[in-house]
């Protein structure tokens, strides 16, 4: 009986299946499994989905001081230790800590919108607070070789200033950088115009108009200094403007790319100058225009599909012009003339494997206060050197050794020398767009 | 400064005359500007982005590249995801919206071929994986025609005038491919059943066209360098299967087939992978010729 009804359930079957057969073929246009799966999902939006990826760098870091002397020095005349809580936000610096550091992790969504424009996002994530790092659209389709870029994003200025630290070559910035724009570079709203000149070689010329928010060299919130006598208002709109030029050309499988940037704006810096002397016997403010020139020069040679030796280096120079105010309602003439430089070499020695090498120089630190030349040391540096292991394309394990020249602890101006180890591990999951050169 | 102007306007001029002498086609590989070339004879400009000796999962995306395809008027790449790790900047950056995904200017070949070795599961735990399927179609030389009569229509597409041009030179091209083809399918033929190992599954689509084995790789997984234990299992497999070649790329290191072979008694060749990988592929058809050459010693 048992089997009697199987063999009738598979004729059944056998007929059900060649009926539908039947009807699929009797289709003019046939469908690919047009039986066995839903031919629409008519509000799927899944393949919408932006390019989603997440970064995530940790360190563990050994020095010969401890963390809380470590975080009070300072670059005399250019890195306060006591800058960074002031500006509202506050998360550790990289490598912050002896033992254990989560640095950051780095969520970045990118798709395109439509026909005109792509949108680009970054979110730095700290133990505590997730900002917005970069959140701006680009146009696709200007002609004559223009580009808009508008939003919150890293200025063209320079050649690692765009680059988000989980691609530069070491652990932490070049000395010059962190010195004129701090620890987050100079990152700002704006509005970006750049033409990709339409010559045979790559000639990229740029400008920007930016609100000039820099809390190291430019700054547009106002103040007030606690005596009432000074003050200075907020700025109205952008005052921070940068151009530059980047050109590059092969020579063979030398590849030579070099540029120059100017930034040019006014300067309101906020130290206290609105605190009660006895709060603050140091409270001052800074206010004037400041510009910074930078040069670079990238020269790379590609021994083959892994190996290359890289030499990049950069030099920035800072000019200030303007007034000095303490909190007891004085005003002076303060002029700065700045400058400082990075050169490093990195070697891919191996598909996994590259070395590097850095010297950090600030050079020329000269301060002047109402006429008088303030004592400050010049020459300072710092050398990092660092290698590599990549076990894939995705995870970076770095570690760096740098030996500080350039600090001084606040406490009686001593200088440190300050020698530290970092063990770094970045890794990086889904989908990260390629990068530039 | 007036100098400096004048040689401005001279360099744009230049430019512009450049680009609209002919179609200007910017290719992602040699293999590819040389078959566009074939296609397109004279009314087309072309130029390859990389070089056939590179490894075309890793172009350096220099500056140059994206003067280069600032003026395409068609860029024409491989596609499966074989230049993810480099095109996708110089495209961004050319400010060229002809080239831009979705436009006309925007040709990807591996539409246009049946794609092997399609991952069921996509995970980067198995090293450097291409969801698509495997990229290196260009190495069976029975893709070869259709993807040259898929590039005819599209320079047909952006230059109506020509297309009496791209038919004769596409019917000619696929004469003389066909005529070697058969040559071709009778040296690899005689090769069925040979088992060999790559560095890569870079010639997989080859293999797998001319029932040549490939019983394994040097890397154990895509962009994975091999580990000495790995190089070990390698060797102990190789001469129980008795794999009698290895087959070695002109881009990565060529010590652990040169060791593997010496030790198994088989025989290490290196195989171009692209047009000028070695100074014998000088073009699409002494590709072949050399691959088959060097396979059948």
């Amino acid at each position: 009986m048992k089997k009697i009804i199987f063999v009738i359930m598979i004729i059944c079957a056998y007929r059900l299946v060649h009926a539908q057969e039947a009807v699929v073929k009797s289709e003019t246009v046939p469908r690919k499994n047009a039986y066995n799966e839903p031919i629409s999902a008519p509000f799927a939006q899944g393949k919408f989905v932006p390019d989603i990826s997440l970064i995530a760098d940790f360190s563990i870091a050994a020095r010969d001081i401890g963390d809380e002397r470590y975080a009070a020095l300072e670059v005399p005349g250019l890195i306060h230790a006591h800058g960074h809580e002031e500006h509202g936000h506050e998360h550790a610096a990289l490598n912050a800590k002896n033992g254990f550091n989560f640095n950051y992790a780095e969520l970045s969504l990118y798709s395109v919108v439509d026909p005109y424009f792509d949108l680009f996002a970054t979110f730095h994530l700290s133990e505590e607070s997730f900002e917005v790092e970069e959140a701006y659209f680009t146009t696709r389709s200007f002609p004559f070789g223009l580009q808009l870029k508008a939003g919150k994003f890293l200025s063209s200025f320079g050649r690692i200033n765009e680059q988000h630290a989980h691609y530069w070559d070491f652990a932490n910035q070049p000395l010059v950088y962190r010195a004129f724009f701090g620890d987050h570079g100079l990152l700002e709203k704006g509005a970006r115009l750049s033409l990709l000149a339409p010559v045979p070689f790559y000639l990229l010329i740029g400008g920007e108009v930016l609100s000039g928010e820099n809390e190291v060299s430019f700054g547009a919130e106002g103040f007030e200094d606690e005596t009432g006598a000074n003050s200075v208002d907020d700025a109205v709109g952008p005052e921070l403007y940068t151009g530059y030029i980047k050109t590059s050309f092969d020579l063979g499988n030398f590849v030579v790319l070099m540029g120059a940037s100017v930034a040019h704006g006014s300067t309101r810096i906020n130290h206290g100058v609105d605190e009660p002397i006895a709060d603050n016997p140091e409270g001052h403010a800074i206010h004037g225009i400041t510009s910074i020139v930078g040069a670079d020069l990238t020269l790379k040679y590609l021994l083959d599909s892994y190996r290359y030796i890289a030499l990049q280096s950069e030099y920035l120079y800072r000019v200030f012009d303007g007034d000095r105010y303490d909190n007891l309602g004085a005003k002076a003439e303060l002029e700065k003339e700045q400058s400082g430089l990075y050169i490093q070499l990195i070697m891919r020695l191996a598909q996994r494997w590259r070395i590097g090498f850095r010297y950090d120089l600030i050079n020329k630190n000269e301060i002047k206060a109402g006429g008088a030349a303030a004592d400050l040391p010049e020459n300072l540096v710092r050398y990092t050197g660092m290698l590599e292991f990549d076990p894939s394309e995705f995870a970076r394990i770095r570690l760096q050794y740098g030996h500080d020249r350039s600090s001084y602890l606040y406490e009686g101006e001593k200088k440190k020398i300050n020698n530290e180890l970092v063990l770094q591990f970045n890794m990086a999951i889904g989908a990260h767009g390629a990068h530039s050169f | 400064m007036r100098r400096v102007v004048m040689i401005c306007i001279m360099l744009m001029a230049l430019g512009a005359s450049r680009a609209e002498a002919r179609l200007n086609v910017v290719c992602a590989y040699p293999w590819i500007a040389d078959l566009t070339a074939r296609v397109g004879g004279e009314r087309v400009k072309t130029l390859s982005l990389s070089r056939g000796n590179w490894n075309p999962h890793f172009v350096v995306p220099r500056p140059s590249l994206i003067a280069q395809a600032r003026d395409a008027d068609l860029l024409i790449m491989n596609g499966a995801q074989l230049e993810i790790g480099w095109l996708p900047p110089v495209v961004r950056e050319s400010r060229n919206a002809r080239i831009q995904q979705g436009q006309k200017g925007l040709l990807d070949l591996s539409s246009s071929v049946t794609l092997i070795e399609i991952p069921a599961d996509v995970s980067r735990a198995g090293g450097d994986v291409h969801p698509e399927g495997n990229p290196h179609y260009a190495l069976d030389p029975h893709n070869i025609a259709p993807i040259a009569a898929v590039i005819a229509s599209r320079l047909t597409l952006l230059d109506p005038e020509g297309r009496a041009l791209y038919e004769t030179n596409l019917s000619m091209f696929r004469a003389d491919w066909n005529k070697r083809l058969a040559e071709w399918d009778t040296r690899f033929s005689a090769l069925k059943g040979v088992k060999v190992v790559s560095y890569h599954t870079l010639f997989n689509y080859l293999t797998r066209r001319y029932g040549i084995v490939l019983v394994g790789t040097i890397e154990p997984l895509p962009g994975i360098p091999p580990s000495s234990r790995h190089i070990e299992s390698l060797m102990i497999r190789s001469r129980s299967e008795k794999v009698t070649l290895f087959l070695q790329d002109v881009y990565n290191p060529s010590k652990p087939a040169r060791m593997l072979a010496e030790k198994t008694g088989a025989r290490m060749i290196v195989l171009p992978h692209d047009v000028d990988a070695v100074p014998a592929a000088k073009d699409i058809f002494s590709l072949f010729d050399t691959i088959a050459g060097r396979l059948g010693r």
